[in-house]
């Protein structure tokens, strides 16, 4: 990576505007992925004076400041208690400590990753993203929008809400990316899953979600069957880690699994 | 660009350019003890402390740590030296590449639980790779380490 | 034989001498000696598996600002050699040139630039022009052999002595033997089974990666400081390469990050040296970790096959052994380790009448093979010791029993031994040390096989599974590998020991220190060891072929027997007694009524009488190569719904003669282990259809962390191996063979899928179980 300059934005307004000066400049978020990139830019746009490392909570929502680490984001007492850990042990399953504390959970966001840990782990929730200027996305409208947003992810909101949730990282070593992530949510009484890094970017399967929602007290065939109905309804591929017939059987078994858990 | 920091405790400043990550910064002014295994934040080798938590200096660029505080083996010997007193008990310690960053990552462990569980461990230095000792005699040399006052 | 009771530094818990100083990061390894200011070296790597370079234009490069030295294969010398860094004449084809107009691997050198900076380097290589014809590559080693490809056309490259090297087949090494007649003792047996086995390229991925720099010094000579295993064979290749007299070369070798193998080749040394010696300017090359993986080289890649006969009572009659080993673009190690696949691994079971071994090495373009702990044994030892788990269930026995019947035992030889040796022919010898059948019946006892063998149901979905493998490894190579040492007397009553023998992390410099401590009954804060450096040091083959304990220690011991004996001479002569009248305590040199401590004298020759140093050399080399053994055991729990699984328990019991650090010698063990278990259970080389590596990085090449290891049980016989420095062998290399197969072992225990190619993946476990489900 090559730089021209690294720019200390002193307000949102400010890094705005820089960010809008060229199509070369960027934000920084964790800089970890940045690095792996490769490519030149003209200016590193550093958000550290906009306070965006606060997590804080209104009664109906958590608000996770984009530029909080994800070592933050699982300490949290805060995010701890939402849905039985499962959010925040979706982020410790991620490399080590000395990782987290740079990478930022809005840089997980906004890089889409498709083995993010982050972005499946957050998907069963109902998960919105405020932008500057002004815009507020839910996190399933921002993976499907197609090109690149050119605004600053200043928060993420994720509504409180009483239940259950599960997180299953498939992986070879705990430094590997998922083969394949689940992630299994009862919240309010509605089921919600998520399988991601298949090996594309974290999806929710619907059809699976409806059938399981519309049975009243379900039983093991019926999340079986749900289990069944989110691997067909969802694509998987191939590629050097494992087959998609095995991210296929690995993810059925995890789904049932996790609706098992979530419906305890 | 000239960045300041405290290095240590000592405030330092390096004339730098933008996209020069902190590992290189400190290799080239003479600050050795970093050890860089990957450059690509999968090995911990390199890690350090700023502002007392414990990262992978290869990835973090230079410019971004103005104004903090950051610690190197260099400032914790002596937590250095009991943490390898607790290495040979086990037959833990070989090549040594890996050793400088467990010893920074081990000292912010310690010094941010107060009795951690296995689990807590393991998530902790999980992301410091060593190829020598099999793993298993340094958990227990880290384990007995955290027990020393 | 010593009395092993009596010893008080050797077997006695002794922390690492550089322990605590390379915790506190002192900076001692190659780069942090690195001249200041020196040029930095990139290189130019080729994008195609296979390639002839048409032109190459690096005038650009040469032109930027801050270049000051760029190097194409025009401009070094055409000297073929092998990277290999074994003795001489060395069993590898001369198959390299410092830089070819051939390319025969993705990564493979193209050219070199050395420049004041890593960006003006880089810069520099993007406007370096090549243009390529792209040839076919060969990237299965199953059609490699006469492929209407040549991997090695050009003129110019050999064998030192027959290796059965035939470059226009592909064809780097071959290698036939046979005792007895197999294919009658096979007709003869009541049981054969045969099975094929697949094991595939291992990277070493120690730490540190490749470095080397290089200055001249006052004399105007050639110094080059590097992470290597063998700087005494690097000084000769080089001088011989580079048509430099030995004499102007000086290698040394700092702390080494990990080396495993890895480092007992050439990889960046003769650009540093080319650099330095025509720019008069110190240099340094540092490989990325990327070129670790992508260009330095792995473990062989093997296909094994073997037939195995028995009679009814389990008594195993003969072993038919076919192997196919891939070398890659060229063929470092190629002989030696795929001899090892027969001769470290077959005669465990001595007890047959016919035995057989053969196959070829060939050439791929794949990034080279080379040496890597436990070569050729740990390919061996999988596909045997599996096989003998699938004879034991046809003649319906435990494992554990056709292992007792048909081992290895104590006074026993087989005649392996006096056939095959590295390359060469070998050396007939008597095991005078094996407690193998020990090791067994304690791993049983540690892993309650009684009880446990062959499963365990944990729920509906989770089962443990238990299985086991016996190995043996070598400790160095008989009348080839040489290690010495010298010792002198300090003022004060201390020693400076200088050895070639190569600290690469294992501890060598710690266990030598002990050795002659325990000698000269002194303490290891007394003995101040130095290595290697080839000014400085006395000669020693480096560190490879489990050879440092054996070989470099009992130079060490045998330096300082003399050492010892020389003190008295000297002791007696002040004291104006016979030598046999003195005794020595270690301190003090008692006769009768008369003592002088050796303090007082250290002093007195330096400074006040009779003034001379004091001070001996010795030498060792092997005449055999006894064996270490060992029994593995692993307790595994499998999920039967995905096939993933847990290594919950490993358990060895290691026969290594006497244990100079019993804490290092764990973590020799426990660490060749756990780097056997990555090749068992994840660890993989993967390349794209073109030929380029997929693994090239730590996220895309796992390697054991520490949430995979769950535990390890790490136990030793009471041995003593007579020839042995207090009764040692080796202990470097063995602990890494057996866990490929007790994997395979306890898996198929588990579950009944055994699975024929490494690593053992939950996706080949699933795939087997939906197929035994049909």
């Amino acid at each position: 990576m090559k730089v021209n300059e690294y720019y200390r934005a002193s307000s949102l307004e400010d890094a705005y505007s820089k960010l809008q000066q060229s199509p070369k400049n960027v934000l920084l978020g964790g800089g970890l992925w940045l690095k792996k990139t490769a490519q030149s830019y003209d200016a590193l746009i550093d958000l550290s004076c906009c306070e965006l490392d606060k997590i804080s909570e209104t009664k109906e929502e958590v608000i996770v400041g984009s530029m909080v680490t994800q070592r933050d984001f699982e300490n949290s007492p805060v995010v701890k208690s939402l849905f039985s850990d499962a959010l925040a042990y979706s982020v410790r399953e991620i490399m080590g400590v000395n990782f987290r504390n740079l990478a930022t959970i809005g840089g997980s966001i906004m890089g889409r990753y498709p083995f993010s840990d982050v972005i499946a782990g957050l998907l069963p929730y109902d998960v919105s993203l405020e932008f500057y200027p002004k815009e507020t996305m839910s996190l399933e409208d921002y993976l499907n929008f197609k090109g690149k947003k050119n605004s600053i992810l200043v928060a993420v909101h994720i509504k409180k809400g009483s239940g259950k949730g599960y997180y299953k990282k498939a992986k070879t070593t705990a430094l590997d990316f998922p083969i394949v992530n689940i992630a299994v949510s009862k919240v309010n009484n509605e089921y919600r899953i998520a399988v991601g890094a298949r090996p594309m970017v974290g999806a929710l399967a619907k059809e699976a979600m409806k059938y399981i929602n519309s049975v009243s007290s379900p039983k093991k065939e019926d999340f079986e069957k749900a289990a069944e109905l989110a691997v067909k309804e969802l694509q998987f591929l191939d590629n050097k880690d494992s087959s998609a017939e095995y991210r296929y059987d690995l993810a059925k078994v995890y789904v049932r699994r996790g609706l098992e858990e979530v419906s305890k | 660009m000239k960045v300041s920091f405290y290095l240590n405790d000592v405030l330092v400043s390096y004339d730098v350019k933008p996209h020069e990550y902190l590992a290189a910064t400190l290799r080239r002014n003479g600050v050795k003890s970093i050890k860089v295994g990957c450059n690509e934040s999968s090995c911990g080798s390199c890690t350090l402390l700023i502002e007392n938590k414990p990262v992978m200096s290869c990835s973090v660029l230079t410019a971004s740590v103005e104004g903090k505080h950051i610690t190197t083996v260099e400032g914790i010997q002596e937590e250095a030296a009991k943490l390898s007193r607790c290495f040979s008990n086990e037959g833990a310690d070989q090549c040594g590449f890996c050793n400088v960053g467990y010893a920074l990552v081990c000292y912010a462990l310690k010094k941010e639980y107060k009795n951690p569980t296995d689990e807590e461990i393991i998530n902790y230095i999980v992301g410091n790779l060593c190829r020598c000792s099999g793993l298993y005699s340094q958990l227990k040399a880290i384990k007995a380490y955290l027990k020393e006052e | 034989m010593a009395d092993k009771k009596k010893l008080r530094v050797v077997n006695n818990k002794t922390p690492s001498v550089d322990g605590k100083g390379l915790m506190q990061g002192r900076s001692f390894y190659t780069d942090d000696l690195a001249a200041p200011n020196s040029l930095v070296i990139k290189m130019l790597r080729s994008p195609h598996a296979f390639a002839h370079i048409k032109s190459i234009d690096v005038s650009e490069a040469q032109k930027l600002n801050g270049v000051a030295l760029v190097l194409t294969y025009k401009d070094v010398p055409h000297v073929s050699f092998s990277r290999a860094g074994q003795g001489y004449p060395e069993p590898s084809p001369h198959d390299k040139f410092i830089l070819d107009e051939y390319v025969r691997y993705v990564g493979d050198e193209v050219a070199m630039v050395a420049a004041i900076d890593e960006e003006v380097a880089e810069e520099a290589l993007k406007l370096i022009k090549v243009e390529y014809e792209v040839l076919d590559p060969v990237l299965d080693f199953e059609t490699a052999y006469e492929n209407k490809s040549v991997i090695h056309p050009e003129d110019g490259i050999k064998e030192m002595f027959p290796i059965g090297f035939d470059p226009k087949k592909n064809v780097a090494a071959s290698y036939e033997m046979e005792v007895g007649d197999v294919e009658k003792e096979l007709r003869k047996s009541d049981v054969v089974v045969e099975e094929t086995f697949y094991t595939q390229a291992q990277a070493h991925a120690m730490l540190e990666t490749h470095s080397s720099n290089a200055r001249l010094d006052e004399h105007n000579r050639l110094v080059i400081y590097s992470s290597t295993q063998t700087p005494f064979h690097m000084r000769r290749i080089m001088a011989t390469t580079l048509g430099m007299p030995v004499s102007q070369i000086r290698f040394i070798k700092p702390r080494v990050g990990g080396g495993f193998g890895g480092k007992q080749a050439f990889h960046g040394e003769f650009f540093c040296a080319l650099t330095t010696l025509r720019t008069g300017r110190p240099s340094r090359f540092v490989y990325t970790r990327e070129e670790v993986f992508g260009a330095s080289y792995t473990r062989h890649p093997m296909k094994i096959s073997l037939k195995i006969g028995a009679m009814k009572d389990g008594r195993i009659n003969a072993i038919d052994c076919r192997s196919l080993s891939d070398t890659g673009a060229y063929g470092e190690h190629a002989l030696t380790v795929f001899m090892i696949v027969g001769s470290k691994v077959l005669p465990l079971y001595n007890k047959v009448d016919a035995v057989r071994f053969g196959g070829r090495v060939v050439y791929t373009n794949h990034v080279p093979a080379g040496a890597y702990r436990g070569y050729g044994a740990i390919q061996g030892n999988y596909a045997l010791e599996s096989t003998i788990d699938v004879l034991s269930e046809k003649l319906g026995m435990d494992p554990k029993r056709v292992r007792e019947i048909n081992s290895m035992k104590e006074k026993e030889t087989s005649p392996i031994f006096e056939i095959m040796g590295e390359g060469t022919k070998g050396t007939a010898m008597i095991m005078e040390s094996c407690k193998l059948p020990y090791c067994i019946s304690r791993g049983a006892e540690l892993i309650d096989w009684k009880n446990n063998y062959p499963r365990k149901v944990i729920n509906d979905h989770k089962v443990r599974g238990y299985g086991m493998a016996i190995a043996m490894q070598g400790s160095g190579i008989p009348f080839i590998d040489m290690g010495s040492a010298s010792i002198k007397l300090n003022d004060g009553g201390s020693y400076m020991v200088t050895v070639g023998a190569t600290d690469i992390g294992q501890g060598s410099d710690t266990i030598i220190s002990q050795i002659v401590a325990e000698e000269l009954q002194t303490t290891v804060d007394k003995v101040l060891i130095y290595s290697s450096d080839t000014d400085l040091t006395p000669f020693d083959c480096g560190a490879y072929a489990s050879s440092t304990t054996y070989v470099s220690g009992n130079a060490a011991w045998k330096a300082a027997q003399k050492m010892r004996a020389r003190l008295i001479k000297e002791a007696s002569q002040y004291l104006n007694v016979k030598e046999d009248e003195v005794e020595f305590d270690g301190t003090t040199f008692t006769a009768k009524d008369k003592s002088v401590t050796l303090n007082d004298l250290s002093i007195q020759w330096l400074y006040n009488k009779d003034l001379h140093q004091v001070s001996v050399t010795e030498s060792y080399y092997g005449h055999v190569s006894p064996p270490p053994f060992m029994a593995a055991y692993a307790e595994v729990e499998v999920d039967l719904e995905t096939g993933e699984y847990e290594v919950v328990n490993y358990v060895t019991v290691t026969d290594c003669g006497t244990t100079i650090n019993p804490m290092l010698a764990r973590g020799q063990v426990e660490g060749g282990v756990v780097q056997g278990l990555g090749m068992a259970c994840f660890e993989a080389v993967k390349y794209d259809k073109k030929g380029n590596l997929l693994s090239n990085n730590f996220l895309n090449y796992h390697i054991p962390t520490h949430k995979e290891i769950y535990k390890l049980t790490t136990e030793f016989a009471d041995s003593y191996e007579p020839t042995g420095p207090f009764g040692a062998k080796s202990v470097g290399e063995i602990g890494i063979d057996t866990p490929p197969a007790v994997i395979c072992n306890a898996i198929y225990n588990a579950t009944g899928v055994r699975v024929h190619s490494l690593p053992i993946t939950p996706e080949k476990i699933l795939k087997g179980l939906k197929e035994l489900k049909k």
